[in-house]
């Protein structure tokens, strides 16, 4: 074998690292895009037998969108084997428990059930917020393109962009604009309920 | 001004029916007072005077207005412009809504029925999310990280569920199998 030809093994079998940004994206959808690289399915050089699966770090997992009142009604099952230990835990009390987990578990049930699967859950690096391990960052050398456009929030926005809109919207002229009202003896139902139990 | 225009182009083009004339001769755009402004109630005291007067007050962006939106006859300002709005253009939203974030109401938004749902829905969704969070209640927190529960997660909607409903499951009976069953043999 030449040195070309050795070099260019080399360089094909190498381990890529990506990187994936989960801010406002579902992370079921995306858990499908991102086994596509840990699989290395990609490649022109696929093969189950071959070892040319990828690393992929995604970033921000605390910040993933779910459509709807999905937060509420998608539940995640557990059972300890014993009698009566069964458990339902809604997405949203997982995602306070563990902000990796929802994300995690999106990506592992992305795949086939096969015995190569938990190998290839080793190659995926989970963070909750922007911040990565200073030994992992500096191996990225790709970004995977977000599935979804990042919303922008009206009171994030610079007022140049606020005030430069046009406006749209034609009002009655006989409209009044009301001022915000104060409401000064104002509490929330919950801390009022608080307060009474513990004078009882 | 714009309101008034629209009843009597309403008034204009059922009578037009009647009498056979084409619609257009009688939809024009005429205004007897100044157009796109807004009031303002201002209170005065002079000793035991108090004289209350209605004030005309320039939109928030006068300055910058989109035309196409305003001289339109008799199409609302959104299907004018002939965009599909979706909940995340919050700058287009906010036009719509009160200091406090709630909707206002169509006589006064002057939208056809259609856009006034799809835009009151929109508006929720955008609260929901979390992306218009300046415009609340002085009592609100203000933040949506600080919400509690499944509140504080992102979440994003869909707007091709606006205005419809899910179809009921029809009632399985074990009869109309048997019945085709027979029929077919």
């Amino acid at each position: 074998m030449s040195a070309v030809k050795r070099v260019q093994q080399w360089a094909s079998f190498a381990r890529v690292w990506h990187l994936f940004d989960a801010r406002w994206q579902n992370p079921f959808d995306s858990g499908v895009l991102i086994a596509k690289y840990l699989k290395g399915l990609y490649k022109p050089l696929y093969g189950a037998q071959s070892l040319c699966g990828d690393h992929v770090v995604v970033i921000n997992c605390r910040h993933v969108a779910l459509p709807g009142n999905e937060w509420r009604k998608r539940v995640y099952f557990h059972h300890a084997t014993y009698p009566g230990s069964q458990t339902w835990t809604p997405a949203w009390e997982m995602h306070t428990r563990n902000p990796v987990m929802v994300m995690k578990k999106a990506v592992y049930t992305s795949m086939h059930g096969n015995l190569q699967r938990r190998h290839t859950m080793m190659r995926l690096h989970l963070f909750a917020d922007e911040e990565i391990d200073p030994e992992i960052a500096p191996r990225i050398s790709n970004v995977i393109k977000q599935i979804r456009p990042v919303p922008e929030r009206l009171d994030l926005m610079p007022e140049e962009k606020v005030k430069s809109f046009p406006q749209i919207a034609d009002l009655d002229k006989d409209y009044v604009i009301p001022e915000l009202k104060e409401y000064p003896n104002w509490e929330s139902k919950f801390r009022k309920m608080k307060k009474e139990g513990k004078k009882k | 001004m714009f309101r008034n225009l629209q009843v009597l182009s309403q008034i204009g083009a059922f009578a037009a029916r009647k009498i056979g004339i084409f619609p257009s001769q009688i939809l024009r755009p005429f205004t007897l007072s100044s157009v796109n402004r807004l009031k303002e109630i201002h209170e005065k005291r002079e000793g035991n005077n108090l004289t209350i007067e209605g004030v005309y007050v320039d939109l928030p962006k006068s300055n910058v207005i989109l035309e196409k939106s305003f001289n339109n006859k008799g199409v609302c300002s959104i299907c004018a412009l002939g965009v599909e709005v979706k909940h995340t253009d919050v700058l287009i939203l906010s036009q719509f809504v009160r200091p406090d974030g709630l909707m206002l109401p169509r006589r006064i938004t002057g939208l056809c029925r259609k856009q006034q749902k799809r835009i009151g829905t929109m508006v929720t969704m955008a609260h929901k999310a979390g992306l218009m969070s300046n415009l609340n209640p002085t009592y609100s927190k203000k933040d949506p990280e600080k919400r509690g529960q499944w509140k504080k997660f992102k979440s994003y909607f869909d707007e091709s569920t606006i205005g419809k409903r899910k179809p009921p499951k029809p009632e399985w009976k074990w009869i109309w199998k048997k019945r085709n069953f027979y029929e077919k043999v």
